[in-house]
């Protein structure tokens, strides 16, 4: 039998405190008067923590002994920190570190008296309904989906997680998060190229989002909650991607998107790109998973997080909004031209 | 070698850089582009500024990643940042 845990008393850990989810977490954090510990790890961006002022970690997950320290003293622990390979080439080396890397944490946490494990997944796990509704808590693949690295990694992580038994662990689910603090430009990719013009070449698809701010709260409130779900999706909407792009080459007064290629060529184009990125560096135009999570994307009902967690999903027009007006103000995108509302 | 709290900046700053790119302190240059001619992307920018930050404790955001196009200008934006912090 789990304990409930007080905000007053809680002693967060953030694993990934630095990064895009980390921050908007931390932010929630301190508007609840609540001062997480923040992990980190040597190789990170750490501005915007030391602008927060907080308590920061050393956290390399390959680092029991470092795990262990980070966890003592914890009371809940935030997993914001899994495993996201940079390119999907390499999915026996992406499995055995994501997984070598959450036995490490999952230990750690065990051993020093962690009661509660937040460990944040993705809705690539999401298995879509033969019905074609939309697919809730309950629709998880019954096996590894073949679609990709990234789905195959997220899918045995969280199993892994969920087989945990020596402590509670919850299992939160987002859809593509948008929002404030995408420093690395990850699910924004396609909105950022699209704001700027530039024909990106994808494919269709059904598409979830999530305001990562809505999804820190979430979390929040998932640490808070006496008797959590075990496993919970949150999106805001779905929508299909092609209308969404043109939409948004509208309101940023922008040549339409590229018409979008099938399946078969998005995934050709993607893999040109990522053998093309391993050789010489940089970035494949189009990240495989984001295909991977187009094309195999499936509306998504977050009745549970509206229900059990009391979660009021912004519009996308609010969040587009946010994510403009700081991605602006760090010059992700040209400060100089007026948003076309 | 890491250089001792009593370097200069220039030489901290250089050093920096040396750990993000395959290039000796030696070699690099005020007017070599971050980008262009030592092959360091956004995220290593961005890496750059916060071990600068650590390094020099000031209090650098991530909007400050416009100024630091070359070796010269982020040579020049810890010193602004340190006068700053010196009042």
């Amino acid at each position: 039998m789990h304990r409930p845990l007080r905000g007053a008393r809680l002693r967060p850990l953030i694993l990934g405190a630095a990064g895009f989810l980390g921050l908007n977490l931390v932010d929630e954090f301190a508007a609840q008067g609540i001062a997480p510990r923040c992990g980190r790890r040597v190789r990170t961006n750490v501005l915007e923590l030391r602008r927060r002022k907080v308590t920061m970690v050393q956290a390399e997950l390959d680092s029991p002994e470092q795990l262990a320290e980070a966890c003592a003293g914890v009371d809940i622990v935030f997993h914001l920190a899994g495993h996201y390979p940079r390119l999907s080439l390499d999915l026996p080396g992406a499995l055995e570190m994501g997984l070598r890397q959450l036995e490490h944490v999952l230990d750690a946490a065990a051993r020093a008296g962690v009661r509660r494990l937040i460990y944040v997944s993705s809705s690539a796990t999401a298995a879509p309904r033969d019905s074609g509704s939309p697919s809730t808590e309950a629709d998880v693949f019954d096996r590894v989906p073949a679609f990709g690295t990234y789905h195959a990694l997220k899918w045995h992580m969280e199993a892994r997680a969920l087989r945990e038994e020596r402590l509670e662990v919850v299992v939160a689910c987002p859809a593509a998060c948008l929002g404030p603090w995408d420093l690395r430009v990850g699910t924004s990719a396609l909105l950022v190229g699209t704001a700027r013009g530039l024909q990106i070449p994808h494919p269709d698809g059904v598409v979830s989002w999530v305001d990562a701010r809505d999804l820190a709260l979430g979390l929040l409130r998932l640490a808070l909650h006496p008797a959590p779900p075990r496993r919970v999706l949150f999106s805001a909407g779905s929508l299909r991607l092609q209308p969404l792009l043109e939409d948004l080459a509208r309101r940023y007064g922008v040549p339409a998107p590229a018409w979008p290629l099938s399946p078969a060529e998005a995934l050709a184009f993607c893999d040109a790109e990522e053998f093309r990125a391993a050789r010489y560096g940089g970035r494949p135009a189009l990240a495989r998973e984001l295909a991977d999570l187009i094309i195999h994307g499936v509306p998504l009902d977050a009745a549970l997080a509206r229900g059990a967690l009391g979660i009021t999903f912004r519009p996308l027009s609010q969040t587009l909004d946010a994510f403009d007006d700081w991605a602006r103000r760090v010059r992700i995108l040209p400060s100089s031209k007026p948003l076309e509302a | 070698m890491r250089p001792d709290p009593t370097a200069t900046v220039d030489d901290r700053v250089l050093y920096i850089i040396s750990q993000l790119v395959p290039v000796q302190p030696s070699q690099i240059r005020a007017e070599q582009r971050l980008r262009e001619d030592l092959g360091m992307d956004s995220v290593g920018s961005m890496e750059l500024l916060s071990m600068l930050a650590e390094e020099l404790d000031l209090d650098i955001g991530v909007e400050d990643i416009t100024e630091v196009h070359t070796v010269g200008a982020t040579i020049a934006l810890a010193k602004t940042f340190l006068a700053r912090k010196a009042g």
